[in-house]
Parts: structure tokens; C-alpha cells; sequence
């Protein structure tokens, strides 16, 4: 455990966070024309999130056997856009300028279900930001971007935040409140979209 | 690192059969001429194969391909069980017009690591001839395997032993410029399943950038007639595959105009990764050339154009005074804050 810590740490230090702040300045320069975007962001994995996810346990055994080349979101970025339908546009931007091993477009299974949305991507690192800096791990040669809407962005950040800071699982209570909140966004998201497009259709 | 297997396959024209032909296998014994021939493509590989690739996920979108699916399957057993299944799906996107080919596979290995070359030797005609003591004998050859300067393909992949490596490799295709979308696309979009690590649109933006700065940047007139003359003629490598390094050499710029292009590139390795370039992006970045005189006058017209709607000539050639005139409809005027 302390040898992947360690190993880690390093990587974080003398690699993911060069990389990070490289990559949100790439990333700046390559949607800076883009019309509605409230903010671009990049960050290293942190070392106790990174351990959290390496310990994460499926069907009682470890998710990952080799974590530091298995987690392909050392490196996160993020695009918030104002609108929902934004968020195409913004992806096809990307899988223009950069090449995709994943690309997901993350929605609750059931109807009656409100909870984490929005399109994810797996990319590898654009030469532009990597040359010139060595790192031979595979998990060093990818970042995960999401491309999130201001609502899903602010519902993503809290339920992230309050699941890192909770030790139990919650109660029902409180996950209907979660699902609560979630709905609410996606009811927010829906109306602006809607009032966003009628505007436009009426200035045209 | 050592090469340890070489398996070789026949590998029929067979796109869109339903049923593959039987592909033969064999392993290739490691000694004679033809090992030592090999060996040097597995060693040369990294220096030979100049395009950066990566696989492409699934239709699913999923982090899964089913040509890496079978090279980490082939890495980790080096069988020719499963060295056929990669030649078989070689033989189903290859058409009549590729023709009948020889196929690689080898594969080396050095601790964690693993490499995996595979290369491609189109068949040909060909005449055996031999110089006897009084006599030349001739021969004809009907299925001649060659490491074809107009027809090679191969690739090469290094990394750790692991599933979770090995979705970047290089790629030479000796085809890759040619016109028409299957030959073009046969080696590494169609067989590889990849893609170009560096977009088009990628590519041709850091190219166009590096154009404009470089001109900003540079003070050397010589440099700046070059760079213009490239801008305008660079619709002329729509579609094909180039580098920053290969765009310079092919519109003949200067060591110096070269250098004011390295210069403003964020790293030396930028310079040779190829990409395909896209007219419709370079022009997203150079829409505009402008000429400033020193009489004040600014000259500014579509990039691509600017020779045909300014015609220049010398007027004094020691003073380096020129004249430029043009002809048509005022459309429009604009009076701006800045000098742009």
C-alpha cells in the first residue's frame, strides 16, 4: 500500500501537476472562441482521492489490479457550458482536436431516476502538453474531460463533496434529498435550454 | 530489445467475403538471410514508422478495440493460432486493388516490456537473374515479396505487459497520400482500427499558428515573402499526410525561415508529428495577409488570394520600393481603433 502511495505521490508531483496546469492552458487556447463558456479547469488527482478510487472494491474483490496504469483520470479537466445544448457542440469540438479511447454520455438508468449526468471523455494527452516532460506510465498518458452544464457542474461538486466527506452510507432519507437536488438541476437545466433557444429564435 | 517470434501469413484480397479463405501460418526460424532481414525491420521500426497513432474506442464508445484486443493477445502468447486471427483480419478489409501481401508479426520482449512489429510486403512480378561463368540466366517470377518503397506498410507498439497498455503506436504507409479513400484508409484505419494520435484539425491549427507567429515575429523580409508564398499555396496539401518539418522543406523555406518557425513551436518535437492537413482549419487560423508599406499604406486581402487581388511590381529595385495595384467595387470601408 505505502509503495503505490509512494508512487503516486511522485507521479503527482513531478508529473501530473505540470501536466494539469499545462493542459487547462491548452485547453484554454483551444476553446477560447466558444461562444457560453463559464470555465475550463484541469486538475491532478489528489493522493487520497487517487487511493480512495485504487481500493474501490466490485464484486468483493479490487476493482483495480495495477491502479497507477489502470486510472485513467490521474488528470480531470473540465468544460461548464451555460446550456444543455451546449454540450454537443462543446463535444464535437473535442473529439475534433483531440483523440477519444472513451466517450460516454453519462445519464441515470431509469426515467425516475435524477442523478450524475453529462459527457464524459477519455483523451490522450495532446503532444503539445506532454512533449518535452517524461512519464512512462500508461495512466500518465490519458485525461478524463467531462463537459458539464453550470447545474450539473454545481450538483456533480456537492454530491461529490458530501460522499467524500460521509463515512456511512447514506440514509434513505438522505438520498431522496440527493435525488431531490438532482432533479432540480435537470429541472433548471431543461428551462434555460428552453428559454436560451426561444430567445435565440426570436432574435433571429 | 530481443526478437523473439516471427510468424508469417499469406494474406488473400477478401473484403466483404463472407467467408474468409483459409490463411496459412508458419513460424519463421531465427537464422539465415531472411531472419537477419526481418531483424533490421524489428530493430528500424521506431525510426521507420514516423506517424503517431492510437487505437479508436468502439462504436459503444467504450475503452475497447478489437485490433489491440488481438496484438495484447498476440503479445502475451505469441501464438500462431493467434497471429492468424490478425491475419485474417488483415485479409478482410484488404480489396483486389491492395492485392495479395505477406504479413509479419514479431514480436520481442525485454523484462516487463513488450514490442510488436507487424509489416506488410506487398506481392509483386519480378525477373531472377543470375550471372553464370559464360552466360546471364533468366527467370521469371510470378509472386515476389517486397519491402515495396511505394506499397510498405507496417507498425510498431511498445510498452508494458499489461491490458491496460499499448493504445499508441507508429505507423508507416508508404499508400497514405495516394487518392481514394480505401487505399488511404486500408493500412491504418480500416486494419488498425486507429486513428492519427494528432487530429487533423489539431495539427493544421499548430501548424497555421506557428505560420502567423512566425511572420509576426520574424524581421527578415526574405523570411516573410516565404511564409506568405507557402500560406497562399498551402491548399495545394489538402488531405495529405505532412509534418510542420515536412511543410516547410516541401515549400522550400530557408534554414532561416525554418528556423523562425522552430522558434515559435512550445517544443522541437512538435516539428515532426504528421498529421493530415485540413484546408478548412488552416483557413480558420490564416483567413487574412496583410502588407504594411512604408508610406503607410496596409494592404490586406483573403490569404489564398492576396496575389490575384494585389498585383505587385518593383519600382526601384536598390531601394527595394514596389508598386501595388488592384481593381474593383468599393464595398465597404472601416475605420478601426487599432492597427490590426
Amino acid at each position: 500500500m505505502s509503495s503505490l502511495i509512494d508512487a503516486y505521490y511522485k507521479r503527482h508531483e513531478t508529473f501530473l501537476q505540470i501536466i494539469a496546469e499545462k493542459l487547462e492552458f491548452h485547453l484554454k487556447e483551444c476553446f477560447s472562441s466558444s461562444p457560453r463558456i463559464d470555465r475550463i479547469c484541469a486538475r491532478a488527482k489528489s493522493v487520497d482521492r487517487f487511493l480512495q478510487k485504487a481500493l474501490k472494491q466490485e464484486d468483493g474483490k479490487r476493482k483495480y489490479s495495477d491502479p497507477l496504469n489502470q486510472i485513467y483520470d490521474q488528470i480531470g479537466a473540465r468544460i461548464v457550458t451555460f446550456y444543455a445544448s451546449d454540450v454537443p457542440i462543446i463535444a464535437a469540438e473535442v473529439r475534433k482536436y483531440f483523440h477519444p479511447v472513451e466517450n460516454q454520455v453519462l445519464v441515470p438508468e431509469s426515467e425516475n431516476e435524477f442523478g450524475y449526468v453529462g459527457e464524459h471523455f477519455v483523451l490522450l494527452l495532446p503532444t503539445d502538453v506532454i512533449a518535452g516532460i517524461a512519464d512512462n506510465g500508461e495512466g500518465g498518458r490519458f485525461f478524463e474531460l467531462q463537459i458539464k452544464t453550470l447545474f450539473q457542474h454545481a450538483w456533480a461538486e456537492a454530491e461529490h463533496d458530501l460522499g467524500y466527506k460521509t463515512t456511512a452510507p447514506l440514509t434513505s432519507l438522505q438520498k431522496r434529498k440527493m435525488a431531490f437536488t438532482a432533479a432540480q438541476a435537470w429541472g433548471a437545466d431543461q428551462i434555460f435550454d428552453e428559454l436560451f433557444r426561444e430567445i435565440q429564435t426570436t432574435k433571429s | 530489445m530481443e526478437l523473439k517470434t516471427i510468424h508469417c501469413f499469406l494474406a488473400q484480397p477478401s473484403k466483404g467475403e463472407e467467408t474468409q479463405p483459409t490463411i496459412g501460418g508458419a513460424a519463421v526460424p531465427k537464422k539465415g538471410p531472411l531472419f537477419t532481414m526481418l531483424k533490421g525491420v524489428f530493430d528500424k521500426a521506431e525510426s521507420e514508422c514516423r506517424i503517431d497513432i492510437s487505437f479508436n474506442h468502439n462504436a459503444n464508445g467504450e475503452q475497447q478495440n478489437d485490433c489491440r484486443d488481438l496484438l495484447i493477445a498476440y503479445i502475451t502468447s505469441h501464438k500462431v493460432a493467434v497471429g492468424r486471427s490478425i491475419g485474417v483480419r488483415l485479409q478482410s478489409v484488404t480489396t483486389q486493388k491492395s492485392g495479395l501481401g505477406l504479413f509479419f508479426l514479431m514480436a520481442g520482449s525485454e523484462g516487463q516490456r513488450a514490442k510488436l512489429v507487424l509489416s506488410r510486403f506487398p506481392a509483386d512480378q519480378g525477373i531472377l537473374a543470375e550471372q553464370k561463368r559464360n552466360s546471364l540466366s533468366v527467370e521469371f517470377l510470378e509472386k515476389v515479396f517486397m519491402k515495396s518503397a511505394t506499397a510498405y506498410k507496417s507498425a510498431v507498439y511498445e510498452g508494458r505487459i499489461t491490458p491496460s497498455d499499448f493504445w499508441t503506436g507508429r505507423a508507416v504507409d508508404k499508400q497514405i497520400n495516394l487518392p481514394g479513400d480505401h487505399v488511404a484508409n486500408y493500412w491504418i484505419r480500416d486494419f488498425l482500427a486507429s486513428d492519427f494520435t494528432t487530429t487533423p484539425a489539431a495539427g493544421t491549427k499548430r501548424l497555421a499558428v506557428a505560420l502567423r507567429a512566425a511572420m509576426s515575429l520574424t524581421s527578415d523580409s526574405e523570411a516573410k515573402a516565404q511564409l506568405a508564398a507557402a500560406v497562399t499555396l498551402a491548399s495545394s496539401v489538402a488531405g495529405t499526410v505532412t509534418s510542420v518539418n515536412d511543410f516547410c522543406t516541401r515549400f522550400g523555406f530557408s534554414p532561416e525561415t525554418f528556423e523562425a518557425v522552430r522558434k515559435v513551436m512550445k517544443h522541437e518535437n512538435l516539428m515532426a508529428e504528421h498529421f493530415q492537413f485540413d484546408v478548412a482549419e488552416f483557413i480558420r487560423h490564416i483567413a487574412f495577409r496583410s502588407i504594411e508599406l512604408s508610406n503607410g499604406g496596409i494592404l490586406t486581402a483573403d490569404a489564398s488570394k492576396f496575389s490575384d487581388v494585389f498585383r505587385q511590381e518593383s519600382v526601384n529595385d536598390a531601394e527595394k520600393t514596389v508598386r501595388f495595384t488592384t481593381e474593383g467595387k468599393i464595398v465597404d470601408q472601416r475605420l478601426r481603433k487599432v492597427k490590426v
